[in-house]
């Protein structure tokens, strides 16, 4: 399939502070790649490479098969959207008179502002001045401004980290209805579970550098243990490591007909990113 | 380049509604019509009275403006989406400056109401006047990239305030120590000579030496303008 960025030995050096080292990755046209990492592992700063706001020290970033330096000029800017952690509104000025600057910025009729404000659920507060919007709401307009021109390519830097789990779930659903329509999304985050919903693959990003990429399924499994929690019909929970000595176990329960349930215990994205860098993901 | 009236006029738009609601910023116009105010009620006023308002307005009005609603732009991170958006630098500068020119028309006309004055050529005077706005509208520009906050924004104008609004003071300086002469070369005594010999009768065959001096400056500050917007254009 073909690659819509392609990332090559790319390294970022702030001062003498390395902030990204030998980042290697794809994304492939139509899926939702995902950029996991902690606080300052350098999310940001690959998404503002990517398109064109920072230069990096080595290493080539491509998008649509352009060189990142030249996306600042030419159309390119027309195909992608950009939701960055520092995006900003006119704080004076109403939800609706943000977007209607960028209606005419990006030639989108009216309508369009309309769909994209049910979208991020702001439909009756389009008269609200934003400097009036809880933090959630302002990250929602900016969402809304994001999607307004319909981008081939979205790069969204923590776009539901303000958001309530109700909102996050909204606006996931949209994201995803916005992927199955073909737009390729670039996500960062730091929310193992928007990782696992949303992405087809995704990247541990760790200190600057990748430490894993793959897609969440595999990933899981690769670092399942086997081992499976039983739970027993008098509550009791218990957990036994795979192979022949757990097999033993279950038979002995399920033939005295004390199981209640049984799961295998794979972990989820968090577990295996502390297992594999020793950090928590926050 | 092919420039879009629909962006530019869709940031002048947009610009006007946020200053008509930013009062720390607009109500600036106030200073020299207040001084209008002042001087006009003092009786028949000079040209040199006149020019201390016009250049005064066009120091505050025309260069502070411009300044505080770029740095207003990069402070609260709203200059980024535009710069992502399809505007290109002039469309977005464009229709900033469409705010600050329209807003130093009208102060000028309201000052000169007040004060009185009526060029013997008025044609020269428009002339002169646009060139010296595009000299403060650059200048603006680019003081607005370099600050990072309005705050920044209004400390950094100050002496461009004292140096252009209050210059023709400096001319006293000039005949006591000649090695300031270079000071006579400034837009704003550039400007005040072009409206000495207007009343003087002389025409454009005339002043098209101070004329010139005057694009000069508007030319340099647009081009120190794309230099400074470049260097600032990558985090
Ligand atoms: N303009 C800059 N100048 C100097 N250092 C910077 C600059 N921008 C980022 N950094 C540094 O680069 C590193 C990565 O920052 P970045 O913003 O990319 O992290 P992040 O993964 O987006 O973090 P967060 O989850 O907090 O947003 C950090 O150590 C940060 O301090
Ligand atoms: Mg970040």
């Amino acid at each position: 399939m073909e690659n819509i960025i392609e990332v090559k030995s790319l390294a970022k050096v702030f001062g003498n502070q390395p902030a990204l080292e030998d980042v290697n990755f794809n994304v492939k046209k139509g899926e939702t790649f995902g950029f996991l990492g902690p606080s300052g592992s350098g999310k940001t700063t690959t998404i503002k490479i990517l398109t064109g706001q920072l230069l990096q020290t080595s290493g080539e970033a491509e998008v649509f098969g352009v060189k990142n330096s030249a996306i600042n000029n030419g159309s390119y800017r027309r195909r992608i959207g950009v939701l960055s952690d520092n995006s900003g509104l006119y704080q004076r000025l109403s939800i609706e008179d943000n977007l209607k600057l960028y209606c005419d910025l990006y030639d989108v009729s009216k309508q369009r502002m309309e769909e994209v404000l049910e979208l991020v659920n702001l439909g009756n507060e389009k008269k609200k001045i934003v400097s009036k919007l809880s933090k959630g709401m302002t990250q929602r307009v900016l969402l809304a401004r994001t999607l307004l021109h319909e981008p081939e390519l979205l790069f969204l830097d923590e776009p539901t980290s303000a958001l309530d789990p109700a909102n996050s779930k909204q606006i996931h659903e949209g994201l995803r209805r916005l992927n199955e329509k073909g737009t390729t999304i670039f996500l960062t985050t730091h929310d193992m579970s928007e990782a696992e919903t949303l992405c087809n693959r995704v990247a541990f990003l760790n200190k600057g550098k990748i430490q894993l990429l793959d897609e969440p399924k595999a990933l899981r499994r690769q670092f399942a243990d086997g081992s499976l929690t039983v739970e027993l019909k008098n509550g009791q929970f218990v957990t036994l490591p795979g192979g022949a000595e757990g097999a033993e176990e279950v038979y002995k329960y399920m033939s005295n007909n004390e199981v209640e349930s049984i799961h295998s215990n794979e972990p989820t994205l968090g577990d295996i990113f502390v297992e594999i860098t020793g950090r928590e993901l926050v | 380049m092919i420039l879009s009236w629909k962006r530019i006029y869709a940031i002048f738009q947009k610009d006007m509604k946020d200053l008509s609601k930013n009062l720390f910023v607009s109500s600036i116009i106030i200073l020299p019509i207040m001084m209008a105010f002042l001087y006009g009620a003092m009786g028949e006023a000079t040209i040199d009275l006149h020019y201390m308002i016009i250049n005064l307005t066009l120091a505050s009005v025309t260069a502070f403006i411009q300044c505080a609603v770029i740095a207003e732009e990069k402070e609260k991170h709203t200059l980024r989406g535009l710069m992502l958006s399809p505007a290109s630098v002039a469309e977005i500068l464009g229709g900033k400056s469409l705010v600050s020119f329209i807003l130093t028309v009208v102060t000028l006309v309201v000052c000169m109401m007040i004060t009185g004055y009526e060029p013997s050529n008025m044609l020269i005077i428009v002339v002169a006047l646009v060139v010296s706005m595009l000299f403060y509208l650059a200048l603006g520009t680019i003081l607005g990239l370099l600050s990072r906050t309005v705050v920044e924004a209004s400390v950094i104008i100050l002496p461009v305030i004292f140096l252009f609004g209050f210059g023709s003071m400096l001319m006293l300086l000039v005949e006591k120590v000649p090695a300031l002469s270079f000071i006579e070369y400034l837009p704003n005594i550039q400007l005040i000579e072009i409206a000495y010999d207007v009343e003087a009768g002389l025409g454009f065959g005339d002043v098209w030496v101070n004329l010139v001096v005057l694009l000069a400056w508007a030319v340099v500050a647009t081009l120190a303008t794309a230099f400074v917007y470049k260097k600032k254009e990558m985090d």
